[in-house]
């Protein structure tokens, strides 16, 4: 077989093992393997026998080993982990941060301003309310939202607020005059005008 | 039951004049009945309205509205979204959504023991945990720790000493605080509120409630280990006494203690500041080292809390 294949001679053949022993010589097959090893996967670590082994390095281990335990904040507070920071969540987080300019009637303790500036350990909850307070204190199916930015969007009593400080700002931020005293071209009527007289 | 409101003070609450929150004191009626808070001598004034407590609270003697909780519908509806952060304090939280709200990790996860709000937390690996807000409307502790107190000395793992645990509602925050490997002792005379006192016991394994008089520590010395901070919240004339008996039995040399001084109750006819001043005398001639006094000013009206060391050794000199 081995014979036949060598002949016909075509590179792209899978090499599978030959299930005949004998018929190659020993130090042939050694050197086939190992070329056939650096050519499918290269670990970092060693794989020996298929199978992960720690390296003996105890500096290299601990390295290892810092790597994989997930950052908490410790046992003071009860492991708290960190999360991967997704837009969404930093979008909450802002949010919260800007929050006193959500509601004029509402006053909060000033925090940290930096707005890039996010907390390293914090948990996205959901208030589960007392059985006492089902009437009084509770949202409905439709009004709960995934998000905090969600929830404040869709508070109907602040929408009006929202837009009035919206349409100020942006008046305030436009340029001032009359558009019908500006001058637009060459060849609007007031130029026309100008150049009659 | 209809608890009897306490006048005075309309609870504000949280939101109006500080930060965040705490939509406070509203729900529930604020401490329930009477601030008797006896512990000691005969019991509360009433019984607090548990489980009721929307008919013991809400409008009612205050006059509020009937539109929900508070005149603002309050931040903290049921199904909102808060984050929850690490507060200073060790094994203190806060929850950031509209309003604030301090938190402990609830041990019995979904049972809330005094119809307090909780916190329900899905982590990125599934588990689930959570957290239970912490009203400082009925807690003298959340509302020193609001006020800014440097240290309330209490952390996971610590073993705290409770006088005057009443029906169990801050023990079972300092339970949450101190997590599994703490431990709360509470010490509470009356019956009647001991009766809720052990009923939550039950649910928590690091607290160990005790029906006895505070003043008699050596009828219960023998179900108390050596502690690293009492925490006595009395409401008795000889409150210092009481504290003073106490650590001298259970109080480790270099513990902390915490008080929360009402000043009506150990006199009534002197101004609240002249009260505080004579008590903090009084501990420090017990071998009490205060170290920090905070009032209890928006949540509570004329408290205290006093802050400090046990026993502190003394500084050696620099051997010259």
């Amino acid at each position: 077989m081995p014979e036949d294949k060598k002949i016909i001679g075509l590179s792209w053949e899978p090499k599978l093992p030959s299930f005949l022993f004998g018929t190659k010589s020993v130090s042939d097959d050694k050197s086939q393997n190992k070329s056939e090893n650096s050519l499918i996967y290269k670990p970092n670590s060693e794989l020996i026998d298929g199978l992960f082994v720690p390296p003996n390095d105890p500096k290299k281990l601990n390295k290892l080993l810092k790597k994989q335990i997930k950052d908490t904040t410790g046992k003071s507070w009860f492991d708290m982990p960190a999360p991967t920071l997704t837009p969404e969540l930093k979008k909450d987080l802002q949010l919260i941060k800007l929050r006193n300019v959500i509601d004029p009637k509402r006053h909060y303790k000033k925090g940290d301003s930096k707005l890039n500036s996010f907390p390293k350990y914090f948990q996205v909850g959901t208030v589960v309310e007392p059985v006492s307070e089902y009437f009084t204190s509770r949202l409905t199916k439709r009004e709960r939202k995934a998000t905090l930015a969600d929830e404040l969007l869709s508070d109907q009593s602040l929408k009006v607020y929202r837009k009035r400080k919206v349409r100020e700002i942006e008046e305030k931020s436009q340029p001032g005059g009359v558009d019908k005293w500006k001058i637009k071209g060459k060849s609007s009527w007031k130029r026309a005008k100008q150049r009659r007289h | 039951m209809r608890a009897p409101m306490r006048g005075g003070r309309g609870g504000g609450g949280f939101s109006g004049g500080r930060g965040g929150g705490f939509s406070g004191g509203r729900d529930g009626g604020g401490r329930g009945g009477g601030r008797g808070r006896g512990g000691f001598s005969g019991g509360r004034g009433g019984e607090m309205s548990r489980g009721g407590g929307r008919s013991g609270g809400r409008g009612g003697g205050r006059g509020r509205g009937a539109g929900g909780r508070g005149g603002r519908g309050g931040g903290m509806k049921g199904g909102s979204k808060v984050v929850v952060e690490p507060h200073r304090h060790e094994g203190v939280f806060i929850a950031k959504g509209k309003e604030d709200a301090l938190c402990t990790k609830n041990m019995v996860p979904g049972e809330a023991v005094y119809n307090e709000k909780r916190v329900s937390v899905q982590n990125e690996d599934g588990t689930k945990v959570e957290y239970r807000v912490w009203n400082p409307f009925r807690s003298k502790l959340a509302a020193a720790v609001l006020g800014g107190v440097d240290n309330i000395w209490m952390k996971p793992g610590s073993k705290v000493l409770y006088l005057g645990a009443a029906s169990g509602t801050t023990v079972s925050h300092v339970s949450d605080l101190v997590g599994p490997t703490g431990c709360v002792y509470a010490v509470e005379f009356s019956h009647r509120s001991g009766r809720d006192l052990v009923n939550m016991a039950k649910k928590r394994t690091n607290v160990i409630p005790i029906i006895e008089d505070a003043r008699h520590p050596a009828k219960y010395r023998m179900l108390v280990g050596m502690v690293d901070v009492i925490f006595s919240d009395v409401a008795q004339p000889d409150q210092a006494r009481i504290l003073a008996l106490n650590a001298s039995y259970f109080l480790k040399s270099g513990g902390y203690f915490v008080i929360s001084i009402k000043a009506n109750c150990i006199d009534s006819t002197v101004p609240a500041e002249a009260v505080f001043a004579s008590e903090v005398k009084k501990l420090q001639a017990e071998q009490f080292k205060p170290m920090e006094q905070v009032t209890l000013e928006p949540f509570e009206r004329d408290h205290a809390c006093v802050v400090g060391a046990y026993r502190v050794p003394k500084k050696q000199k620099p051997a010259a």
